[in-house]
């Protein structure tokens, strides 16, 4: 077990896919790291490094084929499927390139949703919504639907989506990959803002300025780490 | 800005709370009515079998229902404790009754009249005879009635039926002995003849023969339709004289109570059965007819006919439940994405599994609703073109309720397949997937 400070640790991840005919595609081939509590880290890779395998990972959405993986003190390497889903529930805010906000329903109820899946009351559930939006500063537009919404509005929506069951981590994929250059860096200081308070970041993304936020950059290619630096703080 | 506060290790309960798993369906029932408003026109095709097969168990179930509480008010009450010996049984099938028709000779005057002097204990026993109201007609100054149901009565018969008197009086011992030239009549006579004039002591003419009245009658109402107050009652002895030397009777016998009813039946049974030498093995050639043999064989009937009907509902039921099922994996595979972001939120199988199945219970439920209302439609339609007096076919609850539950279950079973598939999807893929 890592020591308490450690929020991630990974130990010699393997991730392999059997294509038949006795074909194995390694797509992480023993990865290991760990990220502190409250650090701000970039992992960044070109396309087909295996990046995106090690996020799916991280966020708890697959399970690796060898290695072990804590998350905030528990090993999760090896939970089943409702159990990985109760640690992304508790543990992981995702940040999806491309939002993944439900469409038919309102900001507020987007924001809910984490918390509907961890039995919350409705009257603590919409006060808590209401409240991550506020920290997003889009308190005047819960009742609005995606569709009603600019993309950064989207994206912002996202990260109180992500923010509002307290997690351990939040996990962005390429958070301004589908935004204009502008409304990427709004969403960039957002992300530099929680992590001042306090929240440990892990953004994924192949672009080197949106990296540079970040104050660690992991950079993976061919399913290993090829170098880990540690940006000082400007 | 507020501040954005980083919770320290939390607690690690394996379980949620249990009002977990409440929240999740309230959830599904928001996310099931919100796809219903999106699409409209493909949930009502979707439900179309559910709501046909939904209307027509509710529309027979209310139907035999009217119908039963129909039989029990005006058919099969013939007084109390009365039992009415006939040529034939008068519930059966149309085989039986003609056969019967056929080989039962009419119950004639002196059965009657054996009958009346060999039974041990009865309260009563009266005769009838009637026209069947066949080419039969009454006039009074320039007013016709026709199509009258001209009955010949013993005396004893107003204590026996139902006909009340309204005013005036019924036949009385000296009418029946003296074959008097009197008679009872019905309320749609008076209606017709003597709006605002006393009935009595009027002369009136049944099939051109002049009858004084004597009494009235209490308005009875209608059987499925036909009135029962078109009636001319005249001393049986009259009737003989005029319309039929030997008349085919309807003898009425009353028991003291339905304990002894059952004694007298058995009596009268083996009276007249030895009285037309009928063999040990044979059957009765005449009928022995109550009402609460009356009742068993309607619900015979009744009980086939909802036989039939099950089997037809239950074919809409699964055809509709297969177009449901069918609906559920098309909208499996429209919300893949949608999935996927919900397992990326947390929501285990069992909630996928929960929404999907939910959804289609309820869409199955609504279309059930649909049925329960279109059945109430039906039945209004049927109240209104055959009128207030058929069947009184009030939709009994117990039909509603059948109705929303048996639709309910259909979804709920219909969905189960479809909502594992949606359960099953790996979320990494679920989110790959655009639309």
């Amino acid at each position: 077990m890592p020591p308490a400070g450690v929020i991630i640790k990974a130990d010699d991840l393997w991730k392999t896919y059997d294509m038949g005919a006795a074909i194995q595609v390694h797509a992480l081939s023993g990865v290991s790291f760990s990220v502190d509590r409250g650090e701000y880290v970039a992992i960044m890779g070109p396309s087909g490094s295996g990046k995106s395998t090690l996020m799916n990972l991280i966020g708890c959405l697959d399970s690796p084929t060898r290695g072990t993986y804590w998350l905030n003190g528990q090993m999760v390497s090896e939970l089943s499927d409702d159990e990985l889903a109760y640690i992304r529930n508790k543990e992981i805010g995702f940040v999806f390139q491309t939002f993944n906000l439900l469409s038919r329903a309102s900001a507020l109820h987007n924001v809910e949703l984490p918390l509907i899946y961890s039995g919350m009351p409705a009257k603590e559930r919409l006060e808590r919504a209401g409240e991550a939006l506020r920290k997003v500063d889009l308190a005047d537009r819960m009742h609005h639907k995606p569709n009603e919404l600019s993309g950064g509005q989207r994206q912002r929506v996202a990260i109180a989506r992500a923010l509002v069951n307290n997690p351990s981590i939040i996990l962005a994929d390429e958070p301004t990959g589908n935004l204009d250059s502008a409304t990427g860096e709004d969403i960039m200081e957002l992300f530099a803002r929680l992590h001042e308070v306090g929240n440990t970041i892990l953004l994924v993304t192949h672009e080197h300025d949106i990296a540079a936020h970040a104050h660690r950059i992991i950079h993976v290619r061919d399913g290993r780490i090829e170098r880990d630096e540690r940006i000082s703080d400007e | 800005m507020a501040s954005i506060s980083q919770t320290a290790a939390l607690p690690h309960p394996r379980s949620r709370a249990g009002s977990g798993a409440w929240l999740t369906i309230r959830e599904a029932f928001w996310i099931a009515l919100e796809a219903l408003r999106a699409h409209k026109l493909r949930s009502f095709l979707t439900l179309l079998g559910v709501v046909i097969a939904t209307t027509t168990l509710i529309v027979v179930m209310s139907l035999i229902n009217g119908m039963n509480l129909y039989i029990a008010d005006h058919i099969a009450n013939l007084g109390a404790n009365v039992f009415v010996v006939h040529q034939f049984q008068w519930a059966q099938s149309f085989e039986d009754y003609l056969k019967a028709r056929r080989r039962n000779k009419p119950i004639r005057i002196e059965e009657f009249e054996y009958l009346r002097d060999n039974l041990k204990d009865y309260r009563n026993i009266g005769a009838q005879a009637d026209t069947q109201n066949i080419d039969s007609s009454a006039r009074y100054q320039d007013h016709s009635v026709f199509d009258v149901d001209i009955v010949g009565a013993t005396p004893n018969m107003i204590d026996i039926g139902e006909e009340k008197v309204a005013s005036g009086r019924y036949i009385t011992d000296p009418d029946y002995q003296h074959e008097s030239m009197v008679c009872f009549i019905g309320q749609d006579l008076v209606d017709a003849f003597f709006p605002s004039v006393d009935p009595l002591d009027k002369e009136i003419l049944v099939n051109g023969i002049p009858f004084r009245v004597v009494g009235v009658a209490e308005k009875i109402g209608t059987t499925f339709g036909a009135s029962q107050d078109n009636f001319v009652e005249i001393p049986l002895t009259t009737y003989r004289k005029f319309f039929s030397a030997r008349p085919s009777l309807l003898v009425n016998v009353q028991a003291w109570d339905a304990e002894q009813m059952i004694m007298l039946e058995d009596e009268t049974r083996a009276l007249l059965r030895a009285r037309r030498h009928v063999p040990y093995r044979e059957d009765d050639n005449f009928g022995i007819n109550a009402s609460d043999t009356l009742m068993e064989t309607w619900h015979q009937i009744t009980g086939a006919v909802f036989g039939v009907t099950i089997g037809i509902v239950a074919v809409f039921m699964v055809v509709g439940g297969i177009v449901i099922m069918n609906i559920m994996l098309a909208s499996v595979t429209e919300r893949t994405h949608e999935i996927g972001i919900r397992k990326s939120l947390g929501a285990r199988r069992r909630d996928i599994l929960a929404q999907f199945v939910i959804e289609s219970s309820v869409l199955a439920g609504v279309g059930g609703g649909l049925g329960v209302l279109l059945a109430l439609m039906v039945s209004q339609a049927v109240n209104l073109i055959v009128g207030p007096g058929f069947f009184n076919s009030s939709i009994p609850v117990s039909a509603v309720l059948v109705g929303l539950v048996l639709s309910t279950s259909v979804g709920l079973f219909f969905g189960i397949y479809p909502a594992s598939q949606a359960a099953k999807l790996d979320p990494i893929e679920a989110l790959r997937t655009e639309n």
